[in-house]
């Protein structure tokens, strides 16, 4: 890049524990540098402009979820983003919508996960007598085991939740991100659950038989998930479960 | 330690009180299914008025049993059942389909929070998906109560109704209203069951089917009001 | 100010501080973990290539054991390592494998029949055994004479950590997330827990407990490029440093990686070589092969980071923007290959340089990645100055890496030490009250409330984030890959004004609240002190040591130097650490020091190496031919682990040949090694 240009960001800022303080969006200039990601663009502006600008970052590398914000209208990760996609020079920065703000770009993503992680159970629920860890292990498919880390890719970061509609208007809406879990561990030889048991989980309103079908996941996920093939299978799935338990 | 303590599944009622749900997306997407591929037929038939009364009237005279009734008219008794069933599916269907909708002022703010931060293709299109629905509400309990009391179809019949009652204007919101809906809805729940994935040739194709119906709509819409304009009152009904 | 009691503290909740409050919860105790971010936002989640444990299912990996092993690691250490750890943790490996393949890991398996490997540069195709179907693959990796490194595609941190973060969430372990540790709350016997700092609320919470277990990663954020998380910040070994008792262990040994992307730092897998890529030079020459003609491109990362500095000191460096560099070409591997074992490369490849890796080559340098130093503990995890503070993972000189750890030991290292230093912190727990000394609490409170008011103070100083910029670059520039006296000392020099300017910071943005100005002023004199130990450990030790590389002592002196450097802060207005050696004894090694196999063969050797060779070897004639080799292994020498992990590890190798042997070994089973007898 020989000739560099000024970028100019627009930034959401809130310090909702300040008295008195509301919410605006406030600017910034920058020099852009070649390579510039809004990792780095971000820190300049806090080490020399503005050194109370709150927002999360952990890796920068893509690969911890720590950082996703929308970005001049797309939910994404901020720190694999290049400024120099943004040919006008402009760039709007938004916290994700769909969790309890921090301040300014950074919200709580992790109680949010947590707290899912508790309510869906999304562990591995082995059978009741574990293998023995000074022996051989259990043998698996190596196809199997190829597509649960397909499935376990996710990272957390939030974007299919904030991207999701059903999920902004519907608090207790589990999110792509519960139903990929899900999917991962119904996929798992090694899970004892049954499609029964992921029946009480995501077999409800909340669940897969809450989603509209908007895709903001799919469309958004930054780790390219195959979350409307998951979700339409999980659907299926849990439909078929039901008719098991009505003839039951 | 002391944990917190839950209710068991039992006592809640599982599954029966979760059953629902799936009950609910499934006929959902049945009865949409069936509302869907009932339009397509619905706008053909009606537009065979483009080809001429005669057409028309063949058309309504099969519909109608007329190759089973000794006149060879069919009776419009069909016309009202046929109306009463479809009344039946759209009542499913309604009552489904409300689950998705916006019903506190919390959750239409964060649509429309959401609708204004996010730019998302599928989600815009979805409003409108839903924004038709709701209009729907109206119009189509009208037209099909105008068909329950007032089940006689023919060209004249038909054209006057829309000519000189009026009822262009129920038609002329209706018809766009329910091709989007129609339209978005088919590809919807093409992908919301994994019936086909091929997402953005399913979109393209709800697309030109939604410019398509609309304009073989719209024709005869506009063939009805010109016959309805060379009628006069009181109509006598279409013979061949 | 709220106090908060528990049994066992964890401060950190990577890997290795998770595992260890897993041990910890499963034996009863009540069990916190404090944490910078969410626990799986955490840099173990960083770790793409793998893990070594000597399963040996993959052809490749047949023979292998624990002695192999044992080896690599202690060869991989250039003797700097604490044998009877890498012995610990060799045993284990194989066992924390397992172990989380039973909680949720989906380890890429082996697939029997014929597969196509890239060795060499060269295709061939191994022919893998039915028996192995379905078994924990292994890929190669450098500095190693199997193929031992345990992996899920090039995700096996990601993996692993939401594995363990799943269970600690099934076992309802508390994590208290956004929270930083900033004081440790001692008597200067016992650690008592810490003073912790709320990131959103700025409240100040005592953390009371029997044991601290400090698992906050490496300090490679005192570089300005480095591989690491931007949290890895050193401001857990800072924690120990200022306790002025508990010392930090080989500060100086600092890995820089080979292969970290131009100009950003992000790393790319030692997996990429390790499945056959190779190194290029401006011309596309391949030119690992002349250095060394063994190992190549598989030496171990020290060796190679010099190696391709070396290689662009002499102008054969790509020229760019940054600075030279070189050139990694994973292209002969094929896109398939790509797209299902390194498709994190492949995204990082695609997101930060625009290029396809499966067409283009990818732009690399050494960068820093890995602390080797940080807080001394011994074999049982604990500090020997401070009862009760234990330390676990990259943040612990545990010393299993010495002087350069070996790819695919420190994944392992985080679970399979969580495991045994678990067991031990439960131990302690179950062995000693808690003790709840209010005023030494207040004491440590009012001194961090007292630094919290002072930097707020309205008035002029220095701004943090310049001090923090001005020692990352002084790290860069001084304390490289290449170290000498003169440079170092210049380090050393500009550190300590650093130190002394970051006594009179002053913020701009004054809120006690959520205040990332705040935040950075409380780390960058923490991390200045740390810097100081690496500069200081650098320039006292004159020898070269596997990362540590002195131009001017090349030699690895194990008449001298063969001990481990201890760095404390005893008095908090010094401006530099207190260095004190703490000897290796070779007489007590199982393998004494002698050539790596790669690298330079040039040390000038200990006065005691030939006598213990001679010891060996006697003991081992002594014992005669019948023996087992853990019996031969135990004769030289003898080393302690829980219980519960002592039994042997049975491999695909001992069940084909078990009719064979009468002395396969039994032992009791432990249902996932959770149960104790």
């Amino acid at each position: 890049m020989s000739n560099s240009r000024t970028l100019t960001f627009n930034i959401f800022r809130y310090d909702p524990q300040l008295p008195g303080d509301a919410p605006a969006m406030v600017q910034y200039q920058l020099e852009e540098t070649a390579g510039m990601t809004v990792f780095i663009a971000l820190n300049r502006i806090r080490a020399e402009q503005d050194p109370s600008l709150q927002f999360d970052f952990v890796c920068r590398a893509g690969i911890c979820g720590s950082c996703a914000m929308v970005i001049n209208g797309l939910p994404t990760l901020a720190c694999r983003t290049l400024t120099a996609k943004y040919s006008d020079g402009n760039i709007t920065l938004m916290p994700l919508p769909g969790f309890e703000l921090i301040g300014d770009l950074s919200v709580n993503t992790g109680k949010f996960m947590r707290e899912l992680a508790e309510r869906l159970k999304l562990w591995l629920h082995p059978a009741a007598d574990q293998h023995d860890i000074h022996l051989i292990e259990q043998p698996m498919a190596p196809d199997e085991a190829a597509k649960l880390y397909e499935l376990e890719r996710c990272v957390e970061c939030g974007v299919c939740v904030s991207a999701c509609a059903t999920a902004q208007m519907r608090d207790t809406f589990v999110g792509a991100v519960g139903m990929m879990k899900i999917a991962r561990f119904e996929l798992d030889s090694r899970d004892a659950r049954s499609a029964e048991d992921f029946y009480h989980v995501i077999g409800t309103q909340d669940g897969v038989f809450g989603c509209m079908t908007l895709l903001g996941c799919q469309d958004n996920c930054p780790k390219d998930l195959p979350h409307m093939q998951q979700i339409a299978y999980l659907r299926r799935k849990m439909s078929r479960t039901l008719i098991g338990i009505s003839h039951a | 330690m002391l944990t917190k303590y839950h209710l068991g599944e039992r006592w809640l009622g599982f599954p029966r009180s979760y059953r629902w749900a799936a009950v609910a997306d499934r006929l959902q997407s049945a009865s949409g299914v069936l509302l869907g591929l009932f339009l397509l037929l619905h706008l053909h038939f009606e537009s065979s008025i483009l080809l001429g009364k005669a057409a028309f009237y063949r058309v309504a005279q099969v519909l109608e049993g007329g190759l089973f009734t000794p006149s060879g008219h069919g009776v419009p008794l069909i016309t009202q059942l046929f109306s009463l069933v479809m009344l039946l599916v759209l009542m499913v269907h309604a009552a489904t389909a409300l689950r998705r909708f916006p019903v506190q002022l919390g959750q239409w703010r964060a649509l429309r929070n959401h609708l204004h931060l996010i730019k998302h293709n599928d989600s815009k299109l979805w409003f409108w998906q839903m924004l038709t629905g709701f209009l729907m509400f109206f119009l189509v309990p009208m037209h099909l109560v105008t068909m329950l009391t007032n089940p006689e179809i023919g060209p004249h019949l038909s054209a006057a109704r829309v000519y000189h009652d009026n009822y262009w204007l129920l038609y002329g919101l209706l018809l766009p209203a329910v091709v989007v809906h129609a339209m978005l809805g088919l590809y919807r729940v093409a992908v919301k069951w994994g019936i086909s994935f091929q997402r953005h040739g399913l979109l393209l194709l709800a697309k030109i089917l939604m410019g398509y119906l609309i304009i073989l709509g719209a024709c005869s819409l506009v063939a009805y009001l010109v016959i309805g304009h060379s009628l006069t009152l009181p109509v006598t009904p279409f013979t061949p | 100010m709220k106090l908060i009691y528990t049994d066992a503290l964890v401060v950190g909740a990577g890997l290795a501080g998770l595992r260890v409050a897993i041990a910890a919860k499963e034996r009863g105790l009540d069990t916190l973990v404090l944490s910078l971010i969410p626990a799986k936002r955490s840099h173990s989640a960083a770790a793409q290539g793998g893990m070594q444990a000597s399963l040996g299912n993959t052809v490749k990996g047949d023979g292998d054991n624990e002695d192999v092993h044992f080896q690599d690691t202690v060869k991989g250490s250039d003797w700097g390592c604490d044998q009877t750890v890498a012995r610990m943790f060799a045993h284990c490996a194989p066992k924390a494998v397992r172990q989380m393949a039973n909680w949720g890991v989906p380890w890429t398996r082996v697939t029997a029949g014929p597969r196509q490997v890239v060795v060499n540069a060269e295709r061939i195709t191994i022919e893998e055994a039915q028996a192995a179907h379905g078994l924990i693959n292994a890929r190669d990796f450098g500095g190693t004479k199997k193929w031992r490194t345990c992996y899920t595609a090039d995700g096996t941190g990601h993996s692993l950590l939401y594995a363990v973060d799943n269970k600690a969430i099934s076992l309802d372990i508390p994590v208290h997330e956004r929270m930083e540790a900033l004081k440790i709350i001692h008597d200067g016997k016992r650690c008592h827990g810490v003073i912790a700092r709320c990131l959103i609320t700025g409240e100040l919470r005592a953390y009371i407990a029997k044991s601290t277990t400090i698992a906050t990663g490496g300090y490679g954020r005192i570089y300005e490029v480095s591989t690491n998380a931007i949290i890895c910040e050193g401001v857990g070994q800072a924690l120990a440093l200022e306790t002025g008792v508990a010392t930090l262990g080989n500060m100086e040994a600092v890995q820089f990686h080979p292969t970290a992307i131009v100009p950003v730092g992000i790393l790319t897998t030692e997996g990429c070589r390790g499945d056959g890529g190779l190194l290029r030079d401006r011309n596309g020459h391949r030119f690992m092969p002349d250095y060394e003609p063994e190992k190549k491109e598989l030496a171990s990362r020290d060796v190679v980071s010099r190696r391709m500095t070396e290689h662009m000191r002499k102008g054969l460096g790509v020229d760019s923007p940054y600075g030279p560099h070189l050139w990694l070409d994973i292209t002969l591997l094929g896109r398939k290959h790509i797209d299902t074992n390194l498709r994190e490369v492949k995204e990082i490849c695609e997101n930060f340089l625009g290029i396809d890796p499966a067409d283009e080559w990818i732009p690399v340098r050494p960068t820093q990645h890995y602390s080797m130093g940080g807080i001394r503990t011994n074999p049982s995890g604990e500090s020997p100055q401070l009862s009760g503070l234990f330390s676990v993972g990259e943040a612990a000189c545990w010393d299993m890496h010495g002087f350069n750890r070996l790819g695919g030991n420190s994944l392992a290292e985080t679970v399979v030490g969580g495991m045994i230093i678990g067991s031990y912190v439960a131990d302690f727990c179950q062995q000693n009250e808690l003790v709840v000394d209010t005023a030494l609490v207040n004491k440590f409170s009012t001194e961090l409330q007292s630094e919290i008011d002072e930097l707020c103070q309205d008035g002029e100083g220095e701004n943090a984030f310049a001090l923090k910029t001005h020692m990352q670059r002084v790290m860069m520039d001084h304390v490289g890959i290449f170290r000498n006296g003169p440079e170092l000392e210049v380090a050393v020099a500009e550190l300590k004004e650093l130190l002394q300017r970051s006594r009179n910071i002053k913020l701009k943005c004054t809120k006690r609240h959520a205040n990332p100005e705040l935040v950075e002023a409380l780390r960058v004199r923490r991390m200045i002190k740390v810097a100081l130990t690496v500069a200081c450990g650098a320039l006292a030790r004159t020898e070269s040591r596997g990362a540590h590389a002195r131009e001017d002592y090349p030699q690895r002196n194990d008449k001298d130097w063969l001990c481990r450097t201890l760095a404390s802060w005893p008095n908090a207005n010094d401006l530099t650490p207190i260095l004190s050696y703490e000897p290796l004894d070779v007489m007590q090694m199982e393998l004494p020091p002698g050539y790596r196999g790669y690298g330079a063969d040039n040390a000038i050797a200990h006065p005691d190496t030939a006598k213990r060779l001679d010891e060996i070897a006697t003991i081992a004639a002594g014992l005669g031919s019948h023996i087992t080799r853990q019996q031969l292994q135990q004769a030289l020498m003898p080393f302690e682990l829980p219980s519960f992990l002592r039994a042997s590890n049975q491999r695909l190798h001992d069940t084909l040949h078990a009719s064979h042997s009468k002395n396969t070994t039994t032992h009791t089973s432990n249902v996932d090694g959770t149960s104790h007898e």
